[in-house]
């Protein structure tokens, strides 16, 4: 669904990817670990179109984004759920949401059935988001900055659901949290993967709780691949279990 | 009592007028933080192109939209052409751009229409059964007595103040501006196209001035210094209201223009008087924000310079 072919990103000039390959198979999960600094939030920016690539392709779903505006590639089904979450804080949670659901509803709708399709489409996104998140439901009309740091990251990812993405750019959902809150959104993200099959990248440095649900791993060192595998056999590798595992 | 009343309403009206520029710069203010020093020459050149319109014959009601979309159009053209390609620089350089942009409106409109002062019209009178709306004249409300003008004033003012509340409450588009004015990236991320918002966002700013500036100009007669007093005390109202809150814009305005024509009447010539006015409103200002330094409205802190 993904595909990475010798990424190269800089910002002016410091190079933080050094010809990145990676690839992510349609309904997977797949994670990229790595320490602080190690071009992990660098390759998610390139891939939703934050950041150009200096070289290098990206291909999703059989079409090259690398040259593409952030703006055109949510439309083509890729949400970017940011790191440090990035919720529009003074605004309500279901104005994120709204929000969230942009880029499907660009341009004024043509007919009144379109307008009202609009309408039903959203409120059954709206549902949807709510099933996985009924805390954001009771606290729809809350301004966002005002949630406990849990809470606004479930609004985060919520918001990129809204999009109705076909694959879901995570990075650091565990920022900030307590395990047992980290440990319930890992679940819900497990959830959104298995029962509606959204392809999904995710970026984490806690790497036991990433490879429990991932099915493959990345490994990036300063901003090269250091190492590539299955989740089974990357908890199992030494090398992995030294430097991320803490074991 | 009755002059009292009388003054305030007064100053109502003007405060209107000095609410409706800093509305204006305050749309700009807030989604880019440039503080846009020609808002006012731009609010009085497209009331001299509206001058020209009525003077080749154009009805007032069609002059107004009219006067209305080229604002717009100019808007929108200042910040594609003008304002993008120094965006992300230094905040002095903006300033020095829009500065230069002042000078430059000054100019063409003097060497367009000449420094004369010249009357400009008031709506004409609109009559719907049997109520009169606009024109000239003044309306007896028991105590007091609005001029027509006034009253016109203070409506448009209430009125572009509700229809810009909901189109940002209600709507796509408005719901799409505040995002890009409170988190840009995440606003790319969610689809928005930030460099169109901020156009939209010029050209709204730039018709809301032009309103100010053909309402005022009956008032005060239309030259191109016109705007330069006002823009003061737009300033002053932005500020006071809190520069990224467009209904503190709104009130600063009417607070200004209310106490502005107070202290002008009465206070005793020997001790303060009407030519202490500005001084007395500014130092108000100065009480407020010593208090509050986000303006009664404002959100977000303002940054010393």
């Amino acid at each position: 669904m993904l595909k990475l072919r010798e990424v190269v990103a800089a910002y002016g000039p410091i190079i933080a990817l050094h010809g990145v390959s990676l690839e992510v198979p349609e309904g997977s999960v797949v994670a990229v670990l790595g320490a602080n600094g190690a071009g992990k939030s660098t390759a998610l920016r390139a891939i939703s179109g934050l950041l150009r690539p200096k070289s290098g392709s990206i291909e999703f779903e059989g079409q090259r984004i690398d040259r593409r505006s952030a703006e055109e590639i949510v439309s083509m089904g890729m949400s970017h759920i940011p790191e440090g979450r990035q919720l529009f804080s003074d605004m309500t949670v279901l104005e994120n949401l709204r929000l969230g659901a942009y880029s499907r509803f660009t341009g004024l709708a043509r007919s009144i059935g379109e307008f009202r399709r609009r309408g039903q489409d959203f409120e059954a996104a709206l549902k949807q988001v709510f099933e996985y998140f009924p805390i954001l439901a009771e606290r729809r009309s809350q301004i966002a900055g005002t949630l406990s740091g849990g809470e606004q990251q479930m609004l985060a990812i919520a918001r990129g659901l809204m999009g109705n993405p076909r694959l879901l750019l995570l990075d650091e959902p565990s920022m900030g949290l307590a395990p047992i809150v980290t440990r319930e959104i890992f679940e819900i993200i497990h959830a959104i993967n298995r029962t509606q099959g959204v392809t999904i990248l995710l970026v984490e440095q806690n790497a036991n709780l990433a490879l429990e649900i991932a099915h493959y791993g990345y490994v990036l060192e300063t901003g090269r691949i250091a190492l590539a595998d299955t989740s089974e056999n990357l908890r199992k590798s030494e090398a992995v279990q030294r430097s991320y595992l803490g074991q | 009592m009755d002059e009292f009343l009388q003054q305030m309403v007064t100053g109502l009206a003007t405060g209107s007028v000095y609410g409706l520029l800093a509305l204006a710069i305050v749309l700009i203010y807030r989604s880019t933080t440039v503080l846009n020093f020609a808002q006012g020459e731009l609010a009085m050149l497209t009331t001299f192109i509206g001058w020209s319109i009525w003077e080749w014959g154009g009805h007032y009601w069609l002059m107004f939209p009219l006067v209305l979309l080229i604002a717009a159009g100019l808007g929108a053209f200042i910040e594609r052409v003008i304002i993008r390609p120094v965006e992300g620089a230094p905040t002095l350089n903006i300033i020095i751009v829009t500065l230069g942009l002042f000078a430059i409106f000054n100019n063409v409109a003097t060497w367009r229409w000449g420094g004369i002062p010249k009357g400009f019209p008031a709506p004409p009178e609109i009559q719907v059964t049997g109520v009169k709306f606009f024109g000239e004249g003044a309306l007896d409300i028991g105590p007091t007595v609005v001029s027509y003008h006034d009253l016109t004033i203070i409506v448009f003012a209430v009125g572009i103040m509700a229809a810009l509340y909901l189109f940002f409450q209600y709507t796509p588009v408005g719901l799409a501006m505040r995002a890009t004015a409170q988190n840009p990236i995440a606003s790319r991320l969610m689809g928005i196209r930030v460099g169109r918002m901020l156009t939209v966002g010029w050209s709204l700013s730039a018709a809301v001035g032009a309103v100010a500036g053909i309402l005022i100009a009956h008032l005060i007669l239309l030259q191109p210094p016109m705007m330069m007093g006002v823009l003061l005390y737009a300033f002053a109202a932005a500020v006071l209201g809190g520069l990224d809150s467009p209904v503190g814009a709104i009130v600063g305005g009417l607070i200004i223009g209310v106490s502005e024509n107070l202290v002008g009447t009465y206070t005793p010539q020997e001790w303060l008087g009407p030519d202490m006015k500005l001084t007395v409103t500014l130092l108000i200002i100065v009480v407020v924000l010593l208090i509050r330094p986000t303006g009664i409205f404002g959100k977000r802190a303002l940054r010393r310079v």
